[in-house]
């Protein structure tokens, strides 16, 4: 049995090599469709991570009435640090923003000036809420309007916040519903080139297949050439995948960079090289196997 | 070392090949094949001639298992083909060499892979499959061109490689389809002395020809066909054109 395997995939690389062209344009749509998959999963990755370092900045600013006492607003942090919702609160005392405005207006002399005119301490005490979920902060928001401190609260911000957790969401589905729609196009140009690849290998090998069946060969010593052809194909489709990506990934990466100083593309590429091979290899040889299956079911008559 | 098969005498008696009553009809009624009696036994030369579309070829057909019988049947060694399964095919072809008027060699592989293939399909090992497939060559005088590739030979020359990969898996029977209907008559007496040789060494043959030369050069056997039925069969016959 090693014996017919050893055999039956030499054949098929003897085949791949001397198919020439065919085999060139066969690999090199199945290299486009592995790119396409894994450039889509690479910038959905980062989409999320870029999401995610957002997501830690966005939050809703809970302000409260001067004469509010910091006994009270303690409870009320308290109470909404129970719920399973929010991640942390953050109180910002009077004092506190006072100090905070003055340090990131620092370059704005007409504003300290202001600011002195109108004399005492004009800024209100508030809690910073952050939420586990970025999709939960409506709930939260919709809550605290209905507390019970309500009375206390000046304004809540979030409305401001909301529209652009509303958009990255929004953006973040859009890519993924993307991906996966190419991602599904390419997987099926990948298995229709594969079939077509194989059978034309077929059809321009009748004669030899018919021959072969003449001298005895069984028909798993006519099949498996094919299957080992689209494997082939698979594994070499994956190598020169990865080989784009990586320099996909090098060229854009300082651009990204620049735009979202916490991204790494590079990093990423290398610190996934492991999922991102695996992947490609696994899809690639399975595309390749499949698409051989498929025109061997339908053209060859063994 | 490569041996081919030799048989007694007491051997020469076994049958290899029978027809029982075997007819063969295609679709739309045309029978190529009507009602068939016949006996090959081990180590025959028998020599099938007829017009084209006497039923020669459907007859080695019927032997190498291309073609079922539409009635009767058909063994070889004794085993009944008729419902032979696509599973059970390729070791009945590993019993039996074939020459055809076309060759029919792998144009992709060399002349030594050509032969080789029909040792790799039966899982022969490698060192094997090296001294074999040497051995066979030298005796078709092909051994001097083993890397060349089909369409740099004569036609002669792949009429040879043809039979050397017939013969390297030492087969019960060589069956011949018109070996030399592409041959100049010279190739085609080297072809048959061949075949010939083949024969005294205890191989069994079926050579199907319309060729009178040859035939007559042969001087075994005779199966005449006519319209699917046989209407000569002669111990040691001449050719005889219906």
């Amino acid at each position: 049995m090693f014996l017919t395997i050893r055999r039956t995939f030499r054949e098929a690389i003897q085949n791949f090599i001397r198919n020439g062209w065919l085999s060139i344009a066969t690999v090199s749509i199945l290299i486009l469709s592995l790119y396409v998959l894994s450039v889509f999963f690479v910038v959905t990755s980062a989409a999320n991570d870029i999401m995610k370092d957002v997501q830690g900045k966005v939050n809703i600013s809970i302000y409260f009435k001067p004469d509010v006492s910091e006994q009270t607003i303690t409870e009320i942090k308290a109470d909404l640090e129970n719920s399973s919702e929010v991640k942390s609160v953050e109180y910002i005392s009077k004092e506190q923003a006072l100090a905070d405005f003055k340090r990131n207006n620092a370059s704005e002399p007409i504003i300290l000036q202001s600011l002195d005119e109108i004399g005492g301490n004009p800024l209100l005490a508030s809690l910073v809420v952050k939420a586990s979920d970025s999709t939960r902060y409506q709930a939260i928001s919709d809550r605290i309007s209905q507390a019970s401190f309500i009375g206390e609260i000046s304004r809540i911000n979030y409305g401001k916040n909301k529209e652009i957790i509303d958009r990255l969401n929004g953006i973040v589905a859009t890519i993924k519903k993307i991906g996966t729609t190419l991602g599904v196009l390419f997987v099926a140009i990948s298995l229709l080139i594969t079939f077509n690849a194989v059978r034309i290998t077929i059809y321009t090998h009748k004669q030899e297949i018919e021959i072969m069946r003449l001298v005895g060969a069984s028909n798993l010593f006519i099949r498996l050439p094919f299957i080992f052809e689209g494997f082939i194909y698979g594994v070499v489709g994956t190598v020169f995948s990865m080989l784009l990506l990586f320099l996909s990934v090098k060229f854009v990466s300082p651009y990204v960079s620049s735009a979202v100083p916490s991204s790494n593309l590079v990093a990423f590429y290398l610190g996934n090289f492991g999922a991102l091979l695996g992947g490609q290899l696994i899809l690639g040889t399975l595309l390749g196997v499949i698409g051989s299956l498929i025109a061997m079911r339908k053209y060859l008559k063994v | 070392m490569l041996l081919l098969n030799k048989n007694t005498n007491e051997e020469q008696d076994k049958i290899m090949i029978k027809f029982d009553s075997v007819s063969k009809i295609y679709k739309g009624d045309f029978p190529a094949l009507e009602d068939i009696n016949l006996e090959i036994h081990e180590g025959e030369f028998v020599s099938v001639v007829g017009q084209s579309g006497s039923g020669k070829s459907t007859l080695l057909k019927l032997i190498y298992a291309e073609e079922m019988a539409t009635s009767g049947e058909v063994y070889f060694n004794s085993n009944l083909l008729n419902n032979l399964s696509r599973r059970k095919l390729p070791y009945h072809r590993r019993n039996i060499g074939m020459i055809f008027q076309d060759f029919k060699l792998l144009p992709r592989k060399t002349v030594f892979e050509n032969v080789a293939y029909a040792l790799e399909v039966a899982g022969v090992p490698d060192e094997e499959i090296q001294e074999n497939v040497q051995q066979i060559l030298d005796i078709v005088s092909m051994g001097g061109k083993m890397k060349k590739y089909p369409h740099q030979l004569s036609g002669g020359e792949q009429q040879k490689v043809a039979i050397a990969r017939a013969l390297v898996h030492a087969p019960m029977v060589i069956i011949a389809d018109e070996p030399t209907g592409n041959l100049d008559p010279v190739t085609s007496l080297e072809i048959v002395q061949l075949l010939m040789r083949i024969n005294e060494l205890g191989t069994t043959v079926v050579l199907a020809s319309h060729d009178k030369d040859i035939v007559d050069r042969v001087n075994k056997r005779v199966l005449v066909l006519d319209n699917g039925k046989i209407v000569v069969d002669c111990a040691k016959g001449k050719y005889k054109a219906s």
